[in-house]
């Protein structure tokens, strides 16, 4: 079937083989790790809904800071009440209601930053990046729109300004140039109740375990959503009733990162795969070419006629 | 009997070499109700280039892709890969009947991913800021997005391309002026020169783009059943590609000789038989090894809505590649057409479903595609017909007998011209 | 609000019988008023209102047989007139008390006419057909049983457990709320529906945030940060600076004082002090912000957890349907035009047998006889 190859071609091509994947093994493996580590100045904001009220200040707050109109469609222009995070709403308050009960809970939900996010793997020219403190932020002159950030996302996050002739990918961005100024975002900096808190991540997780240990019981499986989901985010939530409940879904503690690029990370090292590929194929095509192309006079001959490519 | 090995010279019966079509006229009504539909088509692409997405499409911000990336690109892409898959088999393979049918195979990929390439240009929502792919620095290496946006575009302009360019140009040997076959002839040997090359190249980078196209779905995590979501996924995808690209050209081949009146040659035929169900096999054995490896055996027989969809699209994979194995079914025509038919079915199923059915990005989200949506799908796809239908008669892309060549191509205009035949 | 239709229609008249004649079957209830750990506010309150005002009422509208503060005589007379006050209406005066009673060292702390207050209380609160305790301390104890509480000030409820009492909670409460009691129970001899600390639901069922007319600046998150800054002067939400109104139970914000709206603590841009409820009055301190713990119903205007997307359109559904149904019908019926016998190599669509020798030219073999 394939063309034989003699011992030396063989030889080579082991060799190349074997050194190019070793190579690329043990190259590729840092790019995604499995479980992402945080950056030491990584900031990130902690929500408890059990102390939130949902006054919603954090929504007109966000806006402002993000000179972002009110979603007025449902209201009749009247007030911004959007359904859910959308082109002109980077964070929103959802509320949850238990069914058969009064019981009620919200959830303040906006971009998760993650510590490896898919949306960033995702981005063709890095539209999406990690930046200062670990916030995800948006770049207008790489962005294609091929809103492959939206297929990513497990959160279902960012968003596109679909009645735009130039559309935006509209998200929560950590209110990076507030960051820059050492101001804390406007949905924390607002919160009445210290529901949604900033700091640290490290400061932030352990003040949440914190709470967890003071109060044993309250908190849904006592323990803090976005610790290891996906990864870990830099978004963490404290909730009283199932996180999946109110919209954070179940997710494994690997990156999707690290899941979409397990594979590809080894075979496209340095480009070793597709030049393996072409070297291994190419010997191939090469030889039958040339055999190809000696039969090429007896076959005109035969048919009378030249020989077509 | 039909065509055997002679003396190692291969003789076929009927398919020997590409004949123009002569004995049709140009413009037939088919290609009329084609070249209207394109035209609808086409405006509306038009048309979206200085509009927002959203009045020429049902898409939102939970189904983000539409039938344009899911269809036009991922799907139809693959019924295009028949110059990849024929063309490792005629020169990887060193199956030499292939070669007569190369062309078809070309003339049809070349079209899909042409026309699926304009899709996606229509598609992005930012595209002026597309030369960030002639920016190197800017690439993010990770991204399985990146390798479509940047292969495709140089597959389809450059290798697949330069494999097309023989049979555009070969009329211009017969047609053109002396000066400019005088130039062919001296082009003719430069490009035999860099054929092998340029032939690798357009192996190579299919691979690399039709993985990366189910590569794209792994990021999608469990948003895409479990059925579908897997490690494998680019690996299944390349090999959905083959046995697409497979199918399509045999289902081509029929339809062309029925349309056009030409003979079937069986043994090329029943040849592309035997690799489809080889192609096949391998594909189902490959899918449903991935699922007994994940677990997922138990939840593809629950016989829900996904369960359904995957059994269907299984069955019609390994229908084919059952029935093709015996000679005598791959030598049948009907066979052959029904089979391939439903390995086409089979392959797009898999390449589409877990883009969007089994995409469930929320519970409350739907998607369906909007009627302008619809009519610019359908028109690239009517584009793509209509151009092949004037291919086959401007062009030697159909493989036909020897006797039926007579040297001359139809001059571009004229619509039915007297066939003459010189030697 | 039960007291302006009433008093409105009452002090129009002058005289009693008038009166009596316009409030029906009562005539004037007896009431006495005790005066015990108090500062005089409740009373002082009731110098604000003017429908009916304090002269209206104690000429026309009730009795007003005690009462330390109004009553022109002191001392023996004084007594006097609560004893022969207590025997004629035995069982049918009110009794209003105003102040705590201190029930440390058997009460000596507060005395009247030689007795502890708790005896005094007993005695005539006994002899009462209800008892309305005015004010915080006379409700649960007020400032006198803020810690440490020397005295052991508690309310009157805390000794009298079993008599009918409306409490009225405040510092001072709303007088319009004394008002309201007083005149139903004048007219109809009813007392309004309590809630379960014993307060009329009519002015205590609802908290001061419900109805705080700065409600829309809490909900926008505009807060006062610091006293004189530009929120306060602008009148924005005094939550940050401690303002007991989510927790308290009051008619405040919606029926101000001294009869000129915004004439209240929040209104003046002080915060609440929440002095209504016997946990956070004197207890909490009075610039601590609170936690809310919203007990309201939300309303209906939050996003769901799952918001609706995407729309399918039966037109694009149709037209996929047909497409489909059109392609599928071509696809048999092209299949029909291939021969089912295995290798025929006519021309598709052709009638011509699998050998008739229709195929055109080349190098062919007749199919059938090469096998």
């Amino acid at each position: 079937m394939i063309a034989q190859m003699n011992r030396r071609q063989a030889l080579l091509g082991m060799v190349g083989i074997g050194g190019s994947v070793a190579l690329a093994v043990t190259a590729g493996a840092e790019e995604h790790p499995a479980h992402p580590v945080a950056a030491p100045d990584a900031v990130a904001m902690l929500y408890d809904n059990t102390i939130c009220t949902g006054c919603k200040a954090c929504m007109p707050a966000c806006n402002e800071a993000n000179g972002l109109p009110p979603d007025t469609l449902l209201s009749g222009g009247l007030w911004d009440m959007p359904t859910d995070l959308n082109s002109k709403t980077k964070n929103i308050i959802k509320l949850y209601e238990e069914p058969d009960s009064s019981a009620f809970c919200f959830v303040k939900r906006q971009c998760m930053h993650c510590l490896d996010p898919a949306c960033v793997t995702g981005c063709p020219f890095g539209a999406l990046e990690k930046s200062g403190w670990g916030a995800v932020t948006w770049n207008s002159s790489l962005c294609i729109g091929c809103r492959y950030c939206e297929v990513g996302c497990p959160f279902d996050v960012p968003k596109f300004e679909w009645n735009k002739w130039n559309p935006k990918v509209v998200k929560c961005e950590f209110c990076y140039d507030r960051l820059k100024k050492e101001e804390q975002p406007a949905c924390t900096a607002v919160c009445p109740t210290g529901a949604v808190i900033f700091g640290k991540r490290t400061d932030l997780l352990a003040k949440a375990k914190e709470r967890i240990a003071g109060s044993p019981g309250k908190y849904f499986e006592s323990r803090v959503y976005g610790e290891h989901e996906a990864g870990g985010t830099q978004v963490l939530y404290l909730s009283k009733v199932a996180f999946d409940k109110i919209g954070l879904p179940k997710l494994g503690s690997t990156s999707l990162g690290h899941y979409a690029t397990k594979v590809s990370s080894v075979v496209y090292k340095w480009f070793s795969g597709p030049v393996l590929a072409a070297c291994f194929l190419g010997s191939i095509i090469k030889k039958n070419w040339n055999r190809h192309e000696a039969e090429r006079p007896e076959r005109e001959k035969a048919s009378g006629l030249r020989d077509q490519l | 009997m039909s065509a055997r090995d002679i003396a190692g010279i291969t003789l076929i019966n009927h398919w020997q070499r590409g004949v123009p079509v002569y004995r049709e006229p140009v413009v037939t009504p088919t290609l009329k109700v084609l070249a209207v539909i394109a035209v609808i088509g086409l405006s509306l692409a038009a048309a979206r280039l200085f509009s927002p997405l959203s009045p020429f499409s049902g898409m939102n911000d939970a189904y983000a892709w539409g039938i344009w990336k899911t269809f036009n690109v991922m799907t139809l892409t693959a019924l295009g890969s028949g110059p990849l898959a024929l063309g490792l088999a005629a020169w990887v393979l060193n199956r030499e009947k292939l070669h007569v049918v190369m062309r078809t195979a070309l003339a049809s990929g070349f079209l899909f991913y042409s026309t699926g390439l304009i899709a996606l240009g229509i598609d992005v929502g930012r595209p002026w800021n597309f030369y960030n792919a002639l920016l190197p620095w800017r690439w993010n290496a990770h991204s399985a997005m990146l390798e479509v946006a940047i292969c495709m575009p140089i597959y389809c302009a450059i290798f697949l391309a330069f494999e097309t360019l023989p049979m555009v140009l070969e009329r211009f040997c017969y047609t053109g002026s002396a000066q400019t076959k005088a130039t062919l002839r001296r082009l003719f040997p430069k490009f035999r020169r860099i054929y092998p090359f340029m032939i690798t190249g357009a192996y190579v980078l299919p691979l690399m783009h039709q993985s990366s196209l189910g590569a794209l779905l792994l990021l999608a995590g469990n948003k895409i059943s479990p059925l579908w979501q897997s490690p494998m996924l680019p690996f299944l995808y390349l090999v959905a590609a083959c046995v697409c690209g497979l199918g399509f050209v045999v289902f081509l081949l029929c339809i062309a000789c029925l349309r056009y009146s030409r003979p079937l040659d069986v043994a090329i035929l029943s040849e592309l038989g035997t690799l489809l169900s080889g192609a096949c096999f391998g594909f189902v054995f490959l899918q449903l090894a991935d699922l007994a490896i994940r677990g997922q055996l138990g939840t593809a027989f629950r016989f829900d809505e996904m369960s359904v969809l995957l059994l269907i699209q299984v069955a019609l994979i390994l229908v084919p590649g059952i029935a093709l194995r015996r000679r005598a079914a791959r030598e049948t025509p009907r066979t052959l057409l029904n089979m391939s038919i439903f390995a086409c079915l089979g392959g797009m199923l898999y390449r589409f479903i877990p883009a969007t059915i089994a995409f469930h990005p929320a519970p409350n989200a739907t998607y369906f595609p909007s009627v302008p949506e619809l009519l610019m799908s359908i028109g690239y796809i009517a584009l793509a017909t209509l151009a092949f239908g004037l291919a086959v008669k401007y062009f030697a892309v159909l493989p036909g007998n020897i006797a039926e060549w007579n040297y001359m191509f139809r001059r571009i205009g004229r619509t039915q011209q007297p066939v003459l035949r010189t030697q | 609000m039960v007291a302006a239709p009433f008093a409105l229609a009452i002090t129009d008249k002058l005289t009693p019988e008038a009166v009596a004649a316009e409030l029906g079957k009562a005539i004037r209830p007896p009431v006495i008023w005790l005066h015990f750990q108090d500062c005089t506010g409740c009373t002082e309150t009731l110098l604000r209102p003017s429908h009916p005002d304090l002269g209206d009422l104690i000429l026309n509208v009730i009795s007003l047989e005690y009462h330390e503060t109004l009553m022109a005589g002191s001392g023996r007379q004084a007594e006097q007139a609560l004893t022969e006050a207590m025997q004629k209406y035995s069982g049918k005066y009110v009794c209003v008390v105003e102040g705590s009673i201190p029930t440390k060292d058997n009460g000596i702390y507060m005395k009247l006419a030689g007795r502890p207050a708790m005896e005094v209380l007993e005695d005539v609160g006994g002899k009462a057909a209800a008892i309305i305790a005015m004010g915080s301390c006379a409700s649960w104890g007020g400032i006198p049983s803020a810690d440490p509480a020397p005295t052991g000030a508690v309310g009157v409820a805390n000794l009298l457990p079993n008599k009918p009492i409306v409490d009225l909670p405040g510092c001072p409460p709303n007088p319009y709320t004394l008002l309201g009691v007083v005149l139903q129970f004048a007219a109809y001899g009813t007392l309004p529906e309590l809630d379960h600390e014993r307060r009329p639901k009519f002015a205590y069922d609802r908290d001061i945030h419900e109805h705080c007319p700065r409600r829309a600046h809490f909900d926008a998150g505009r807060f006062v940060k610091q006293f004189g800054d530009e929120g306060h002067r602008e009148g924005w939400c005094l939550y940050e600076m401690g303002c007991k109104g989510p927790d308290t139970h009051a008619g405040c914000s919606t029926r101000h004082f001294n009869e000129i709206p915004d004439v209240w603590p929040i209104g003046i841009g002080a915060p609440c002090i929440g002095c209504t409820e016997k946990n956070i009055a004197f207890r909490v301190p009075m610039f601590k912000v609170i936690q809310i713990h919203t007990t309201a119903e939300p309303p209906t205007t939050y996003a769901p957890i799952i918001a609706h997307q995407g729309k399918v359109s039966p037109i694009a559904a149709g037209v996929v349907g047909l497409a489909a149904g059109a392609l599928a019908g071509a696809g048999y019926v092209a299949s029909r035009k291939f021969s089912n016998v295995p290798d025929d190599e006519s021309i598709p669509g052709s009638t011509a047998p699998k050998d008739s020798g229709n195929t055109p030219g080349g190098p062919g073999k007749d199919s059938a006889s090469n096998r």
